[in-house]
């Protein structure tokens, strides 16, 4: 069975198939309110709506710029993480080593100095010493990251010029 | 000619020429809906927040979805944000909204007769009849099931009967 609500919301979208109409003609309900129903479309359908002013879509363009601009640095981003995470571990493997390194080149020259100079001014020295290896190790490797997103970007670009 | 979805994708990565050609296509479709939706009072401004709401989410966008449906329920969810706040006066046809309607007072009776329904109901209708959108994508922009749509429109078209029968 058809049912009336479907069939009178039928006419008014102009939705109305053979069945709702075969059914229209059999109802007296829907007789009596199909003339109010196409009457109510055509009151809706006269309104064709308001004409947008031709200034809205340069606003919209240009308030959306900084929201672009923010999309494409972090779709950049999405691009070029994964090899800044390759550069940072391929340059963290041989840290062990490094730091292994450098320890025990610390530890003897603090054994030399100690051997010819006071014993305060060789642990100045060696601290010293110590502490600049400590800043160009934090120098070299925060300048990892940045160089490889660098890096990234511009074989991105080349890519993108040479596609 | 890239699809919805395709120029959405590249508004994600920050492409303005992909943003203007939706604004284009949606352009008319998008103001209707939102003046029709608040009798005509801020619709510049909520259309404009409609579109920057979709360039916040367009690196989200699922493109399984499609995008009138998504762009749909950001406005509906905006409109109903805009319905929340107190009204500043009556409602009132705007003369700055200039229709391309041949009879004037039959535009601004259907205005009235639609800011006369409750916003779900309205919400419903305009979707279904002046969008032409189905009873699913509705129900989707809605986040509702379809039933509600049904009955939402069944109650519209009562109230618009009602309405009618009163002019």
């Amino acid at each position: 069975m058809t049912d009336c609500q479907d069939v009178l919301t039928a006419l008014l979208l102009g939705e109305a198939d053979t069945t709702a109409l075969v059914h229209v003609r059999t109802c007296a309900r829907c007789r009596a309110e199909e003339a109010a129903m196409h009457a109510l479309a055509a009151q809706l359908a006269a309104d064709t709506g308001p004409t947008p002013p031709p200034s809205l879509a340069p606003r919209v363009l240009a308030a959306a710029a900084p929201l672009l601009a923010r999309n494409a640095r972090r779709a950049a981003w999405r691009t070029t993480w994964p090899a800044v995470a390759r550069a940072l571990a391929a340059a963290l493997l041989p840290l062990p080593a490094i730091l292994v390194f450098d320890v025990a080149l610390v530890r003897a020259i603090y054994a030399l100095l100690g051997a010819v100079l006071p014993h305060g001014l060789s642990l100045y020295l060696v601290v010293n010493h110590a502490a600049l290896l400590v800043l160009l190790l934090s120098l070299t490797y925060g300048a990892v990251p940045v160089l490889a997103a660098r890096q990234a970007r511009l074989l991105l670009q080349d890519g993108h010029h040479h596609g | 000619m890239a699809s919805d979805e395709e120029l959405i994708g590249r508004v994600g990565v920050g492409d303005q020429d992909a943003l203007a050609e939706l604004c284009r296509r949606y352009e008319k479709p998008l103001f209707h809906f939102l003046a029709r939706h608040t009798g005509g009072r801020d619709v510049e401004d909520l259309y404009q927040e409609t579109w920057l709401r979709a360039v916040r989410a367009a690196p989200r966008f699922d493109p399984s979805r499609r995008f009138s449906t998504w762009m749909f329920q950001i406005a509906v969810n905006l409109c109903r944000d805009w319905h929340r706040r107190p009204p500043p006066e009556p409602v009132e046809a705007d003369p700055n909204l200039a229709s391309t309607s041949a009879a004037p007072e039959a535009r601004i009776d259907a205005r009235r007769i639609l800011t006369a329904l409750p916003e779900a109901q309205r919400t419903v209708l305009l979707l279904r009849h002046y969008h032409g959108l189905s009873e699913e994508e509705t129900a989707e922009i809605l986040g509702c099931p379809r039933g509600t749509v049904k009955s939402r429109l069944h109650a519209a078209r009562e109230r618009l009967g009602q309405l009618m029968g009163s002019a």
